[in-house]
This record gives C-alpha cells, sequence and structure tokens, in this order.
C-alpha cells in the first residue's frame, strides 16, 4: 500500500492517539514540575534528614527504569482498594520519576543564585516559604528551562511506555492498527514522525520560552 | 513472603539485562565512533545525515523503533526473534547518545590544543592518538558513563517486544504469584545494584584516569 493512501485511509485513526498522548504528556509535566519543586523546597528546608531522604529518593529513581513504578501503580493500587484509571496510575509513574530528575536539575540552579539575595531577603523580613516562593522559586525555573525542556522531552517519549498497561496513546494504536491491518511499516513510521512532531515542537516552545524571560 | 523459585529467576533476567546492555554499550560505542567522525567530516552532506539520525533516533521514542524492528524483521524474512532486533535497537539507540557524548568531547578539546598539534606538524593518527583520545576519553567519561546506565535502564523496554529479560521476568512471575510489592521490589533492587554499580566504576576510572592539573580544566 502506497504511504499517501495508508494515511488517506487510516490517517483519522490517530488523532485519538495523539490527543492521549498529548494529554498525558502535559499533565505529567505540569506534576513533574510541581513535584520537582516540592523535593526542592524539602531538599533546602527540612534540614539534613529531609535532603538525606530526597537524596535517596532521586538515587532509587535514577537507577531503576520507569516502567516499575508504572507496573507498581498499575498493579498495586488496585490490590490496595484505589483502582484508579490506567491514565491516572501512568501519569502517576512518570510524575514520581522525572520529579525526581527535575529536582536535581532545580537544585544545579539554585546554586546559579547570588548568596546576597539570601542576605537580601532577609533582611526583607521575608519568612523561608517568602524567601522560596518569591526569590528562589522564579529565578531557579527561569535558569533551567532548557534542562526542564529535556526533561520535557524525555517523558514524552517516555509515554510511549504507557501502552505496556493498556492506555491507547500513539504506540498503542500502531500496535493496533499493526494487528488489524498487518501493515507494521506504515502504521509505525507514521507514530515515529507524529512523535518527532511533538518533540521538536516541545523543544521549539521551550527555547521561545527561555529567550521570553531571559533577560528579566 | 518472597515467592519460591522467584529470586533465582530474576537473578537469571539480570543476567539477560546486563547481557544486553553490554551488547549494546560495546556495539553502540563503536558505532558513535563512526558516527562521531561523521559529525566532523569535511563532506556537508555526511554531516548532515549524522544530524539526521541523531534527530530521528532522540525524537522518537525507544518502544516505538523497537516494535517497528520488531514487526519489520519478520517484514524481512529474518527469523531471528526478538533477541536480534532488541539488541540492534539498543545499540542504534546507544549508538546515537554515545556519538553525542563524543562529539561534545571533541568540541571541548581547548584550541591551543589543536594549535599546537598542528605546530608540531604532528600526523592526524598521532593527533587523535596522543591528543583528542586522551583528551575525550577524559572529558566525556561522566556523561558517557550515564548514557551507560540509562542503557541497563532502556533495556527493561525491551520486555514489551517479548526479550525475556528482568523486567519480563518480574512480570511474569506478577501474573503467577500476585506478589506485586515483593517482585517490584527485588527487581528494583537488582536494576539499582547493576546501575549504582556502572556508575560507582565509572567513577573509579575517573579517578583513575585524572591527570593532575589538567582533566578538570575544560575550555
Amino acid at each position: 500500500m502506497s504511504f499517501a493512501r495508508w494515511v488517506s485511509i487510516y490517517g483519522s485513526t490517530y488523532w485519538t492517539g495523539l490527543a492521549w498522548t498529548a494529554f498525558i504528556a502535559l499533565w505529567a509535566s505540569f506534576g513533574a514540575v510541581v513535584w520537582g519543586c516540592v523535593l526542592l523546597l524539602i531538599r533546602l528546608s527540612a534540614g539534613r534528614w529531609g535532603a538525606r531522604g530526597v537524596d535517596a529518593y532521586v538515587q532509587l529513581f535514577r537507577n531503576t527504569p520507569v516502567l516499575l513504578p508504572i507496573y507498581l501503580i498499575y498493579f498495586a493500587f488496585p490490590m490496595i482498594g484505589l483502582p484508579w484509571p490506567a491514565v491516572v496510575c501512568g501519569g502517576l509513574a512518570l510524575i514520581l520519576q522525572n520529579g525526581a530528575y527535575i529536582s536535581e536539575v532545580l537544585r544545579g540552579s539554585v546554586n546559579a543564585i547570588d548568596r546576597v539575595q539570601f542576605d537580601a531577603a532577609r533582611s526583607l523580613g521575608l519568612a523561608p516559604w517568602g524567601t522560596f516562593r518569591k526569590v528562589v522559586l522564579p529565578q531557579v525555573l527561569v535558569y533551567s528551562l532548557p534542562a526542564l525542556g529535556n526533561q520535557v522531552v524525555l517523558l514524552l517519549k517516555d509515554t510511549s511506555l504507557l501502552s505496556a498497561i493498556s492506555i491507547t496513546e500513539l504506540t498503542m494504536q500502531a500496535k493496533l492498527l499493526t494487528e488489524q491491518t498487518g501493515a507494521a511499516y506504515e502504521a509505525f513510521i507514521v507514530v515515529a514522525l507524529l512523535y518527532l512532531v511533538l518533540v521538536s515542537s516541545t523543544e521549539v516552545l521551550f527555547r521561545v520560552a527561555h529567550h521570553a524571560v531571559r533577560w528579566r | 513472603m518472597i515467592p519460591p523459585g522467584s529470586l533465582a529467576l530474576l537473578a537469571q533476567g539480570a543476567a539477560v539485562s546486563l547481557l544486553l546492555a553490554a551488547a549494546a554499550i560495546v556495539g553502540g560505542t563503536v558505532l558513535a565512533i563512526v558516527l562521531a567522525a561523521a559529525a566532523f567530516s569535511r563532506i556537508a552532506a555526511v554531516r548532515a545525515l549524522y544530524r539526521v539520525y541523531v534527530y530521528i533516533v532522540r525524537g522518537t521514542p525507544l518502544l516505538v523503533l523497537a516494535l517497528l524492528l520488531f514487526y519489520a524483521m519478520p517484514a524481512l524474512d529474518l527469523r531471528t526473534g526478538p533477541y536480534i532486533a532488541g539488541t540492534l535497537v539498543l545499540i542504534i539507540y546507544t549508538g546515537a547518545l554515545f556519538a553525542e557524548v563524543f562529539r561534545g568531547g571533541v568540541l571541548s578539546i581547548p584550541r591551543p590544543q589543536w594549535e599546537s598539534a598542528r605546530s608540531l606538524g604532528l600526523p592526524p593518527v598521532a593527533m587523535f592518538r596522543k591528543i583528542v583520545a586522551p583528551l575525550v576519553t577524559r572529558y566525556t567519561l561522566p556523561p558517557y558513563v550515564n548514557v551507560c546506565v540509562m542503557t541497563v535502564k532502556a533495556s527493561s523496554v525491551l520486555s514489551i517486544i517479548s526479550v525475556w529479560e528482568l523486567t519480563l521476568a518480574a512480570r511474569e512471575i506478577i501474573e503467577r504469584t500476585f506478589a506485586v510489592f515483593t517482585i517490584l521490589g527485588l527487581a528494583a533492587a537488582f536494576y539499582f545494584v547493576m546501575c549504582f554499580g556502572i556508575d560507582r566504576l565509572g567513577r573509579r576510572v575517573e579517578r583513575r584516569l585524572a591527570l593532575r592539573g589538567f582533566a578538570g580544566e575544560r575550555a
């Protein structure tokens, strides 16, 4: 079957997959950034044991594949009385994993903040929470935008793993189409192209955002 | 607590994972050296080809590449099962990552090094052996080790194309025994030991290779 003919026949079936992938990637990225900020806050404010706890958490997720938390949440939550939909389980696993990486990214940027600013914040009478929210966080997020972009791209690609827990995102869609039609090349090349488009537009988006906020 | 026999199965799976990763690291490194050479080619078309390769491999999920190859293999009439496809896709994937690491390493060689090598009249082979290789290995060791760790983790994705390794072993045991927490915890422990071990090993090599007063200085 020619490629153009394939797209004209099956093109529309990809829309749901694309929507699911974009939806999961979007809310999981948002969640991962928030979770990364929370981990950073714990590391900075909860003393030595808080920092150690975050360290252990980060090391654990850094050294294990993301499929494990995906399976863990998907299989274990129904057993402990939380029959959440697969989309929530999968998204949660991605948030837990990527939050660990993002907290490390943000930690790197904290060091870029001039120490004087902390003294200034204190002399203005800002409480630690106020310092974190008004001084540390805005700068850290701006400094880390390029690295955050990389992490979001990784997360976006990892959403493909959620096909293993029966979410009909892009990869699952291609698998289903392959089983229906036997045309693996066509089904997966379209999906690969769609991922390339998603990844490239994410990268462009973050580059634009970085340029927009750089000179503040 | 631990379902009988599962520990041995998981250990076997871990061994397979490690073998897959080792094959991918060796194959990927060789591929990456060729690719990195292409990245610095004099011919613009070759450089463009390198960029396209890296763009495609880094822009698509590993699972999609794996499934593409997995389904394409029978179509090519290569009846080899998922192991060859899995190893191949890991090599393709790590090759792109390693190549970017090496390219970055070459780019961070300080300009005076190039200039002095040229002014000494070193032939290209000697320049590579005496200047480029020693510097690039030291510059790129930390990111290289990172990619190695990523490769071990990435091998878990192959479980989805039915390559029997640690993650698939864990999944099979869970489907039989429903011991989700125990089995996934054990699998995580195996992965952790492998990845953390590679990381520590990398640091040891890094210390051994360190040249006093130089290795830390980058352009």
